[in-house]
């Protein structure tokens, strides 16, 4: 008895397309002449040998240095908190202004949403830099560009929360003759705080491990002496800063997810 | 009307906030802040704006994109090495794939990578292997294994049982369970995170640029140092539209893939 | 558009009547909810509104405070062109409007209060909302619409922690510390069971009662239609296919209005 098997699913033109495609444009990003990578390896193999004295200095780290960094480190914190409670503030409005459910008018939430997308297309370190060069080195550029991040971060993925959450009470009080805003403050706002305590928890967190390395730019905190031991060579040194900045930032993360349990 | 029952007590939520608002204060305060700078900030943006966008200087643009397309290179080989390492760890790091002693330090690993800042591993490979755009994209690479791994054992993890069971109860062993049913289902997921990561590498090329690897954060560097704000206004604009679209084509190609993954589940293929 | 001051349980200000003349709904995908509907509701009568789901039950309540637009005809409560307002007028109808829902639409995380005190939000400015301070007035009503329905102990409790009887409850003193000419109840009691679902509707009964309310009910079950309300809407497709007493509607009737033979899930059963 022979067996009669349906025709199998031509897959393969599809496949190969999609994998040609991958392999084309990661050739492209090969080729220096346009402007990809050269792939270097032997490069690598011969500078390991020069970088294995450096990384070596890199695991022992001079706790002596210590006490130089602690007003650095408290900057970096301060900077992390103040640029995370004043984008939270702000972030308020400009969420609720980008959700559907709180804002109906299509293109009032529109231009909200695009001015944020605008804003979280810039890398953190590229508005540092440019700061620095407006308003001179020290705390300030530090501050703008963590509450300018925090408020792409927060406003971004809580109203994207609001718009997948359902919210009938809404319906409700439209019913009543309500306004938006009226229901909005008074609500919404009540309705959707665990999603913003979450993200701006998450803000704080993130504005800690980021205003560790804004002072390499100039822009505040541990991370200018961070730069100036690297350019010193004083990879001792660098190491301590290293395994402090990681104990405050697990540090943060630990004391945040303890909030959070709290808050929910 | 009957009886009103007492509000509920505030004090303990007052304590703390009145805490809370100390502790910022304090922060505030203590902050060495140029003050009279960020008073003068909205004219003196204003100003710079104008400097930077009313006439931006295209005719470095050619320059600019070849920077781009570097950086694009850069985040895109930084991509495929940081999947190529994390899957088969990530894989090996999911509970019931393998021993115990292994995955606690995998998972170590990548908790450990996870927690020092991108910029200050790429900072430490850099010194070793020199300032170029294919250090820069090793960086990248090594820089993401701590969070795609995470990514991936979760994945696992969350996959239900189903398929497993089956694969073991035929006489599979851990390998063929892994080839047959995790990583066809993992698979959609797991490629979604992979071009989530390009997403993500695009931004942090830009930043590496800035440190010196190359690519459009050095160009951005060096025009910044110059002053020469017209240039600077134009990269912004190259550096904004390039991540906006690739957010946009890698963005709309996971939610094909996602879809795509969700309807084969109910839908046997015709 | 003042809502004085009255002691509670006195009859409210006079109710309204409710007029649809030839109102069709179609919504944009192109289903048509509503056909060339004409009824007349007078002021004082409770009404139920009975059919199946997709029968328009819900698209014909929510034209009578204009969430759902009709496309064509005309609506009228009271004094007011339904389909002629936006704006502020809306919200002056809608003030006049009570309504409770089958999901009760309450702010889980926000307390009884609260809840209760949005319907006194049309007629609120600006400025006490933004800082969430209602008036003396708007506090009492508030309080006593509570107290009439029995919930005044729970009044600082969070909605989200009350059973679905008690927060349908609190959604019927958010809708009376309106002080509203008409009420409005989409399948109210849907979600709950068969004594608290008795419970409901022995309150609107009494509500239409003691205050002379306009009520208007949506009902998806045949006995509750026949014991709490005086006359019978019955819609299937979009078209009013009954309209009479409510108490002596047979099962014949509401094999018509149902379009198949009546099954046991359209009965609530024994209080």
């Amino acid at each position: 008895m022979t067996l009669v098997l349906p025709p199998k699913p031509r897959t393969w033109p599809k496949t190969l397309l999609i994998a040609g495609a991958l392999v084309a444009f990661t050739v492209l990003t090969c080729l220096p002449a346009i402007g990809g990578v050269e792939l270097d390896f032997a490069s690598i193999a011969k500078n390991w040998r020069h970088g294995a004295s450096k990384l070596a200095q890199l695991a022992q780290p001079d706790f002596s240095f210590l006490p130089r960094t602690w007003v650095p480190m408290l900057e970096t914190i301060q900077m992390a908190v103040v640029g995370a409670v004043v984008a939270a503030a702000v972030s308020v409005p400009l969420t609720l202004w980008a959700s559907r459910p709180t804002n109906p008018n299509s293109v009032t939430r529109g231009i909200v949403r695009t001015i944020i997308n605008v804003i979280r297309s810039v890398p953190d370190l590229v508005y540092a830099t440019i700061l620095v060069a407006l308003t001179g080195v020290g705390a300030l550029p530090g501050l703008i560009t963590l509450f300018l991040f925090d408020l792409g971060v927060v406003v971004k993925l809580v109203s994207e929360a609001i718009d997948s959450d359902k919210h009938a009470y809404l319906e409700a009080g439209h019913a009543a003759g309500a306004t938006q805003f009226q229901l909005n403050r008074a609500l919404a706002l009540p309705q959707s705080l665990p999603l913003f305590a979450n993200q701006w928890l998450y803000a704080l967190e993130l504005n800690v491990r980021i205003s560790a390395i804004l002072g390499i730019v100039g822009a505040g905190g541990i991370g200018r002496l961070l730069n100036e031991r690297f350019g010193f060579y004083a990879y001792d040194d660098v190491s301590v800063i290293i395994l402090e900045i990681l104990v405050v930032v697990i540090l943060i993360e630990v004391a945040s997810n303890l909030l959070r349990r709290r808050l929910a | 009307m009957s009886a009103l029952p007492a509000p509920p007590s505030k004090t303990q939520a007052t304590v703390w906030s009145v805490i809370a608002g100390l502790a910022i204060l304090a922060c505030l305060v203590f902050l060495d802040v140029d003050w009279a700078a960020l008073l003068g900030l909205p004219k003196s943006s204003w100003e710079y704006g104008v400097l930077m966008f009313s006439d931006p200087t295209w005719s470095k643009l050619p320059r600019a994109l070849f920077e781009t397309w570097r950086s694009i290179s850069m985040a895109w080989l930084g991509a495929i090495g940081c999947v190529v390492i994390s899957i088969p760890l990530g894989m090996l790091a999911a509970h019931g794939v393998g021993p115990t002693w292994l995955r606690l330090a995998l998972r170590g690993l990548f908790a450990v990578i996870r927690a020092v800042p991108e910029v200050i591993i790429a900072l430490i490979l850099l010194t070793v292997t020199g300032l170029t755009p294919f250090t820069g994209a090793l960086a990248l690479g090594i820089a993401g294994i701590g969070t795609q791994g995470k990514w991936v054992y979760e994945t696992i993890e969350s996959l239900n049982d189903d398929a497993s069971e089956a694969v073991s109860a035929a006489g599979g062993g851990k390998a063929a369970v892994l080839r047959w049913a995790l990583w066809p289902a993992a698979l959609p997921t797991l490629m979604s995170f992979a071009l989530y990561r390009f997403e993500l590498n695009i931004r942090m090329s830009a930043v590496l640029g800035l440190v010196g690897a190359g690519g459009i954060g050095s160009m951005l560097s060096n025009y910044t140092n110059f002053r020469e704000w017209g240039t600077v206004g134009m990269l912004l604009i190259v550096v904004i539209v390039a991540t906006m679209l690739v957010d946009l084509v890698s963005g709309a190609i996971r939610r094909r893939i996602m879809e795509g993954s969700r309807a084969r589940g109910l839908v046997r293929r015709r | 558009m003042t809502n004085t001051a009255h002691a509670a349980g006195a009859p409210a200000s006079a109710a309204w009547p409710i007029r649809l003349e030839n109102a069709s709904v179609t919504y944009p995908n192109g289903t048509a909810a509503l056909k060339n509907v004409t009824l007349t509701i007078e002021p004082g009568e409770m009404v139920a509104v009975v059919g199946l789901s997709g029968s328009g039950k819900s698209t014909l309540i929510r034209t009578v405070n204009g969430l759902v637009p009709v496309t064509s005809g005309s609506v009228t409560v009271g004094p007011h062109e339904v389909s002629a307002l936006k704006g502020r007028g809306m919200r002056e109808l809608r003030s006049n409007v009570g309504m409770i829902f089958q999901a009760f639409n309450l702010a889980e995380r926000v307390n009884v209060y609260r809840n209760t005190l949005v319907g006194r939000f049309a007629a609120q400015n600006a400025l006490r909302s933004f800082f969430g301070v209602a008036s003396p007035d708007d506090r009492r009503m508030a309080l006593e619409a509570l107290d009439s329905v029995g919930m005044l102990d729970k009044v600082w409790t969070r909605a989200g922690s009350l059973s679905g009887g008690q927060k349908q409850r609190v959604a019927i003193a958010r809708a009376l510390s309106q002080d509203p000419r008409v009420m409005l109840a989409d399948e109210p009691v849907a979600s709950l069971d068969p004594p608290t679902a008795h419970a409901v509707m022995h309150e609107l009964t009494r509500l239409n009662a003691e205050r002379g309310l306009t009520v208007l009910v949506n009902l998806h079950l045949m006995d509750l239609a026949r014991d709490y309300t005086t006359r019978m809407i019955g819609l299937r497709y979009g078209e009013v296919v009954y309209d009479g007493p409510a108490a002596s509607a047979t099962d014949a009737d509401f094999e018509q209005i149902y379009g198949r033979r009546i099954q046991p899930q359209d009965r609530l059963g024994a209080s």
